[in-house]
């Protein structure tokens, strides 16, 4: 592994009386694409929210790029970008509304704002839509827009939360096609689904959580490796292994 | 400033929002206007001459008396002449078939002139006007002891100065004690065109003045100011859907994990919530003066520092309802639910000052009732800037009260 980008050591979250997230650690690597995987409720996208700043750990320490999320949060924010699970979109903008303004919220002047939205747009090959209102485009178009919002600012860590729910089969592979872009040109990604095939495309390791824990860590390869032939076993034959249930549970 | 940066971005957003939504639009602007106008339209009617408020006036005392001079100063003799609302004033030539009238009750009431009303007056003792009237017309009650207590008031003047000018040549010894009577005889003679010469014109001045409810109120004066506390109150209510929507939607959350601290966002969401409030006030007032010649009274600084003053609260209001409730048809119901229970409460619907005292007490629970005094004291009894600081401060209270929960208790969905 390249050197440590991201550093969780020891996190915990509770929410009323119950234990989202007990006990996680793990680091990601300069220019990696880390999959965090497991099944709805697993602790997943509480995880990203205290690695984004989103919530506080209630014990626990984040760094990104040496800065602490507890005490450089606005440091941590202008190097990170954040796609949610959720189409967090205002849908009665257009398309381009929606990226000036998270663009000049993430500090960028007009100009850079401008050019980085039809950048992003074009990217997902949306330039043709750019001036029509969100409301009227498809899930897949969707979700293409929610992950260019969280390219605005050319963020050095990239948090994708099941970026791939309910879309077109077009739109998954475009954006697959565009994480393995960012890769390319150094970003870190960390990446978040139940869709197993796709972290064993994507991913350089994964991490599985289950109940708030993470239950194993370590490249597709290697976690096939365990239960026996890798070209034959799949991530999910780990997981059932690994938690005794299915991923869709 | 990144702080505000970001406040003025949040505002702007919300504002490209609000004005994208053609529904939204017309709910907080058109919809408003099109309501002020019916309504307007609607209230010109009363006071007109079909409904004209008659006040009766007699006298008992004897044709050369003072009142008969009154009488005829103040009867109406041209009615197609009256103002749109105007009172006609009749003048009752039979005092004793007037109050049969009254208790059959074909008049709602009249002034009466005593007997000894002249002499009264000149001598300088006390002396009282009837009022008799029919309580099933509490208006036109009203406006009696409006129109008794002017005349009173300026026949009391009258009264004074008589008595100085007779004080006066006494001191002076131009007349000798005792013969005061004579004097005052004298003047009496002269004031009633007694005195040898034929009477010239009265010479007794009356002045009529603006008492009670008689004048002719533009209807605007209490329409608008309550539709517009009704809808700012109302257009902020919504402001608590359309937040509770971005919470539910994530894009709050969306917004802290940028750069946006939480502090930056109740500020952008209040904002956008008071800049549609200023942009509601703005409409209505312009609307008001330029259309319906509203007059804004002796203070219009005050009455747009209320207006402001109601648009704080109304935008804490709307920030505060979006932290208890936990979807938007509960947001928006909520909003609609408070809107109309506090506006005829308040008097947004209705003068407040019509209304049982019981009824204005519990009013002033609700912020509506506080700014509806303040606009009726402002525009409809002339009051000045200081008459109306209770009623600013007490929009104040509600606006930090509002605000204070709405700080407290405001969360993203992460929270």
């Amino acid at each position: 592994m390249a050197e440590a980008f991201l550093v969780a050591k020891d996190l915990h979250k509770s929410f009323n009386d119950h234990k989202a997230v007990n006990g996680v650690s793990f680091t990601i690597g300069k220019n990696e694409i880390f999959g965090l995987l497991g099944p709805n409720g697993a602790g997943k996208t509480t995880t990203i929210r205290m690695l984004s700043t989103v919530l506080e750990p209630d014990v626990g320490e984040v760094t990104i790029s040496g800065f602490s999320t507890r005490q450089q949060p606005d440091k941590v924010r202008s190097i990170i970008g954040v796609c949610p699970q959720e189409l967090a979109l205002y849908e009665e903008l257009t398309a381009l509304d929606n990226l000036t303004f998270f663009g000049r919220l993430v500090g960028l002047n007009s100009r850079e704002t401008r050019a980085q939205s039809m950048a992003n747009l074009a990217l997902m090959e949306l330039e043709q839509r750019a001036k029509g209102k969100v409301s009227k485009f498809s899930g897949g178009m969707k979700r293409r827009v929610n992950l260019a919002i969280a390219l605005m600012g050319h963020p050095k860590l990239l948090f994708l939360d099941e970026p791939t729910v309910g879309i077109d089969p077009q739109s998954r592979n475009k954006i697959f096609e565009t994480i393995q872009g960012l890769r390319t040109n150094g970003m870190t990604v960390l990446y978040t689904t139940h869709y197993m095939e796709e972290a064993d495309r994507l991913c350089d390791r994964v991490a599985i959580m289950d109940g708030g824990k993470i239950v194993a860590i370590d490249t597709p390869r290697a976690l096939k490796a365990k239960l026996g032939d890798p070209d034959k076993t799949t991530l999910e034959d780990v997981f059932l292994k690994l938690t005794g249930r299915s991923l869709r549970d | 400033m990144k702080q505000l940066r970001n406040i003025w971005l949040l505002m702007g957003k919300d504002l490209k929002i609000f004005t994208a939504d053609r529904a939204a639009l017309f709910f907080s602007i058109l919809f408003p206007f099109l309501f002020v106008t019916l309504f307007n339209f609607v209230m010109t009617g009363v006071g007109s001459e079909d409904s004209r408020l008659q006040l009766n006036l007699a006298t008992r005392e004897p044709p050369t008396g003072i009142s008969y001079q009154i009488i005829a100063a103040l009867e109406t003799v041209d009615e197609s002449a009256l103002k749109p609302g105007e009172p006609q004033i009749v003048w009752l030539k039979d005092y004793e078939q007037a109050k049969k009238d009254v208790e059959d009750r074909k008049l709602t009431g009249f002034i009466a002139f005593p007997e000894n009303f002249s002499e009264a007056v000149l001598m300088g003792y006390g002396t009282e006007l009837e009022v008799i009237y029919n309580p099933s017309n509490p208006q036109a009650t009203a406006a009696l002891e409006g129109m008794a207590q002017g005349i009173a008031s300026g026949v009391g003047t009258q009264q004074v100065v008589n008595n100085t000018v007779i004080g006066l040549l006494v001191e002076k010894e131009l007349y000798q004690p005792g013969t005061a009577g004579d004097l005052a005889q004298s003047i009496r003679a002269m004031l009633t065109g007694q005195a040898g010469n034929a009477p010239e014109s009265s010479r007794i001045s009356f002045t009529t003045e603006k008492v009670g409810e008689v004048e002719a109120i533009n209807p605007a004066n209490f329409v608008i100011p309550g539709y517009l506390v009704m809808f700012v109150f109302m257009t902020a209510s919504f402001a608590a859907q359309q937040i509770t929507k971005e919470r539910l939607n994530h894009t709050l959350e969306r917004l802290l994990s940028g750069s946006a601290s939480r502090s930056a966002i109740l500020g952008g969401v209040y904002a956008s919530t008071a800049v549609k409030g200023v942009i509601q006030i703005a409409i209505f007032w312009g609307i008001g003066i330029l259309v319906f010649k509203m007059d804004l009274g002796i203070a219009p600084a005050a009455v747009f520092i209320i207006s402001l003053l109601m648009m704080l609260m109304a935008s804490a209001f709307g920030v505060m309802l979006s932290t208890f409730v936990k979807t938007e048809r509960s947001a928006s119901s909520i909003g609609v639910l408070a809107s109309l229970i506090m506006a005829p409460l308040g008097g947004c619907w209705w003068p407040l000052f019509i209304t049982p005292k019981w009824m204005q007490s519990i009013a002033k629970i609700t912020p509506h009732a506080w700014a509806n005094t303040g606009f009726n004291k402002l525009l409809i009894f002339g009051a000045d800037f200081n008459a109306v600081i209770p009623e600013m401060l007490a929009l104040i209270a509600f606006a930090v009260v509002f605000g204070a929960i709405a700080i407290l208790k405001f969360r993203t969905d992460a929270d």
